[in-house]
């Protein structure tokens, strides 16, 4: 039986959680929306942004880590600082497909609607509240649902900060349930799993799923729109309120162009920073750089492949969900839902949640999160909105000439849904990269497992207390992972966009 | 004519050039003219840099030199029909036509009053929750009017309004136009119509200023002092269209 001190304990942890999710989600939210308008609308915005961009999202959320605790923990102190880093690391792994989303809407926005904006003298703030905003909506829907799994995911890594001996671990049901597992509670850990589950179909059942059936076509989604619905309305009885608030908060923000671009900058700008604060005297910077360049270059074969196998095996999976979803549609809620609730499991929970199962084979569990962090992104992009272009009259005409089987598939049906499984796909490798270092080391109560690679790597130095090792790691991770994009996967994208997108 | 004396819009030498890929490109040269209380008709081949001009005069950019002068107490407002509706399709007909007048910071009330009155004239006041994508082109093409003239303008510019209509809609759309033009229902003072058609620029306006192809330079300005209405059947208009047609090959 819980005991009431550890329901309470529980009650308490879930819902500074769920505090912390909901405000790194606004902080993304309102980040997203002025970088992606700056940068569609502004081109110097746009060239120093987008590379920018590519570096920061594929930094996977330990390599954020040392510059949260250097600049959080240790200029404000480990209560308020550690909070705020839990905070910054939910934003890290929230915020940037966001950006993207909103910055693809309003860069494909006519340029005559730039015009009217102009001859009618629309302010900034009506720009911003009656066409960029709106514009950005259904992108902005569709990246929230992926990004709060994501939020979801790294939870724990976010929840318990801990480099070498120094660690911090937050009230929070991510460490609940680190903790109650480590410590053998069976109760109380099946009692957080079991709240963590309830928390994660909640908000999909109740906020998200009722928004996107609400303003998108999607038929794939399960909801209870009433709740959505009353909030709406409370929301738009104090609209007035809200207005005259963003019109003073606006002509603050007009003075203060300049700062805005800073906050963006400062994921980077910390990170860098916090390798000051590292120890160099004994060995020189260069030679002492050269060993984890050189183990760096050893495991990365090995997460290279694991990364892209997986998101092969990915894109598979999605196109067969996919088909099964749009010949099933009564099926397809319930596969979305199933996703829904799957990807936003944190990624350590699944070693002990698998392990009974798969205890011989941790390779086995190693792709399985691999798979949970890569297969969302494409997965809710195909079946959630690139079903919407299956249309009706696609469908009329198979069946007018006989269009079926293989046929179907290779000709009609993937073709259809591919601007979708590409718009996922950038982000969907990033996301496996970025699950490496969960994916490839545990270390929790008796349980030490570790398959090598670029991510155990990462997770190794943050065990032994290694700063330097953890950014630089980081960094020259996602270089690479910049590299490889560029130079195989944009011209896939440039090549696959071209032929498929029919308008 | 004593009326279109009376000069509300002084074009003065505006030149236009854009530099594309290193080099420069000159739209408009040296183009002059005034507009009093009248309906001017400026006539160019496709591309010739007629939509730049309106944009010019709209102020929505700026001349490479000369300048462009009201003659009006204050600052002008200014309507403006663009060329595709260009309607936002999350906002109604009604917000749509709302939008510019919220923009100025207008009452809630006056603003909708106005919305209201100009979606009356076009004939869609029925149709204001409706949205742009339920709408057709000829409707959309009417609530982008409806906008422009919801602003109370002193001038209203007009971007080929009825190129992308289909011939039925266009007539019937430019007569309405015409009839809410010459209704002096409205306190527009003057109407500039970019267009490249020959007998819509004589049927509709007082003054039709003829440009040349790229870099746009006026060839000719005619006064069109021929009697409404007008049919296009009529002898005296198509010899006017015939004249103008001289001046555009």
């Amino acid at each position: 039986m819980l005991t009431a001190e550890v329901a309470w304990e529980l009650l308490a942890s879930t819902g500074l959680s769920l505090a912390r999710m909901v405000a790194s989600y606004i902080i993304s939210f309102v980040v997203a929306v002025f970088t992606g308008v700056a940068m569609a609308k502004n081109k110097y915005v746009e060239a120093v942004m987008l590379p920018l961009l590519d570096v920061l999202q594929s930094i996977p959320i330990l390599g954020f880590l040392p510059a949260a605790l250097v600049v959080f923990v240790r200029v404000l102190g480990p209560a308020v600082g550690a909070e705020l880093s839990a905070v910054f690391l939910l934003f890290t792994s929230l915020v940037w497909n966001m950006i993207f989303g909103v910055y693809t809407s309003v860069k494909s926005l006519e340029s005559s609607v730039d015009d009217l904006a102009r001859v009618y003298r629309l302010p900034l703030l009506h720009r911003y509240m009656y066409i960029y905003l709106p514009a950005s909506r259904n992108s902005v829907i569709a990246n929230s649902i992926v990004s709060w799994a994501g939020g979801w995911f790294f939870l724990t890594s976010a929840e318990v900060l801990s480099i070498g001996k120094t660690e911090y671990s937050l009230r929070g049901l991510g460490s609940f349930i680190i903790k109650t597992y480590a410590q053998g509670d069976q109760t109380a850990y099946v009692a957080g799993l079991t709240m963590l589950f309830a928390v994660i179909l909640l908000s999909y059942l109740l906020l998200w799923n009722p928004v996107a059936m609400k303003y998108t076509q999607t038929k794939a989604l399960v909801g209870f729109t009433r709740v959505y619905e009353e909030l709406e309305k409370a929301v738009s009885r104090i609209r007035g309120l809200i207005w005259e608030r963003l019109s003073s908060a606006y002509s603050v923000i007009r003075r203060k162009k300049g700062r805005l671009a800073v906050a963006i900058l400062f994921p980077i700008i910390l990170d860098v920073a916090s390798l000051n604060n590292i120890d160099l005297s004994t060995t020189s910077w260069l030679s002492g750089s050269w060993i984890y360049i050189e183990e760096f270059l050893v495991n990365l074969p090995l997460t290279a492949l694991r990364v892209y196998g997986v998101m092969a095996a990915g894109l598979a999976l999605t196109i067969i969900l996919a088909y099964i979803s749009h010949m099933m549609p009564r099926l397809s809620k319930a596969i979305v839902m199933l996703g829904e609730v799957l990807s936003s499991i944190p990624a350590m929970m699944w070693w002990p949640i698998l392990l009974p199962a798969l205890g011989g084979f941790p390779t086995g569990i190693m792709f399985f999160i691999y798979m949970q962090g890569s297969i969302w992104y494409v997965f809710f992009n195909t079946i959630i909105f690139g079903l919407t272009r299956v249309t009706r009259e696609l469908d009329e005409l198979s069946e007018i000439y006989g269009v079926r089987g293989r046929l179907y598939i290779t000709k009609i049906f993937i073709p259809s849904i591919m601007p979708s499984i590409v718009a996922g796909s950038i982000s969907s490798s990033g996301g496996a990269w970025n699950a490496s270092i969960v994916a490839e080391h545990i270390r929790l109560g008796e349980l030490n497992i570790d398959v090598g690679g670029v991510g155990s790597l990462l997770s190794r130095y943050a065990e032994m207390g290694d700063m330097y090792g953890v950014v630089l790691t980081s960094l020259l991770m996602s270089v690479t992972i910049v590299v490889i994009n560029k130079l195989l996967w944009a011209r896939l994208v440039r090549k696959i966009g071209g032929t498929y997108v029919i308008e | 004519m004593s009326l279109s004396r009376d000069i509300v819009i002084e074009v003065k030498e505006v030149s236009k050039s854009y530099a594309t890929g290193g080099r420069e490109v000159e739209v408009l040269r040296n183009i002059s003219f005034a507009a009093g209380r009248e309906f001017v008709a400026v006539l160019g081949p496709s591309g010739c840099g007629k939509s730049t001009l309106l944009r010019i005069i709209a102020g929505v950019e700026k001349p490479s030199r000369g300048e462009v002068v009201f003659h009006l107490d204050g600052k002008p407002s200014i309507g403006f029909v663009f060329q595709f509706p260009t309607l936002l399709p999350w906002l109604t007909v009604e917000e749509n036509v709302l939008l510019p007048l919220m923009a100025r910071g207008m009452s809630k009330k006056e603003a909708l009053g106005n919305a209201y009155r100009a979606l009356k004239i076009v004939g869609l006041y029925e149709f204001r929750d409706f949205y742009p994508n339920e709408l057709s082109g000829g409707m959309r093409q009417r609530v982008n009017l409806a906008r422009a003239i919801a602003v109370n303008p002193d001038i209203l510019l007009m971007d080929e309004p009825f190129s992308n209509l289909d011939p039925l809609t266009a007539e019937n759309l430019r007569s309405e136009i015409l009839d809410i033009w010459l209704s002096s229902l409205l306190p527009i003072k003057t109407i500039i119509m970019v267009t490249h058609n020959v007998e819509e620029a004589v049927l509709m306006s007082d003054k039709i200023v003829v440009l040349s192809p790229r870099p746009a330079t006026v060839v000719r300005i005619i006064e069109n002092t021929l009697p409404r209405p007008r049919s296009r059947k009529a002898s005296e208009v198509q010899e006017l269209v015939d004249k103008v047609y001289e001046y555009v090959s």
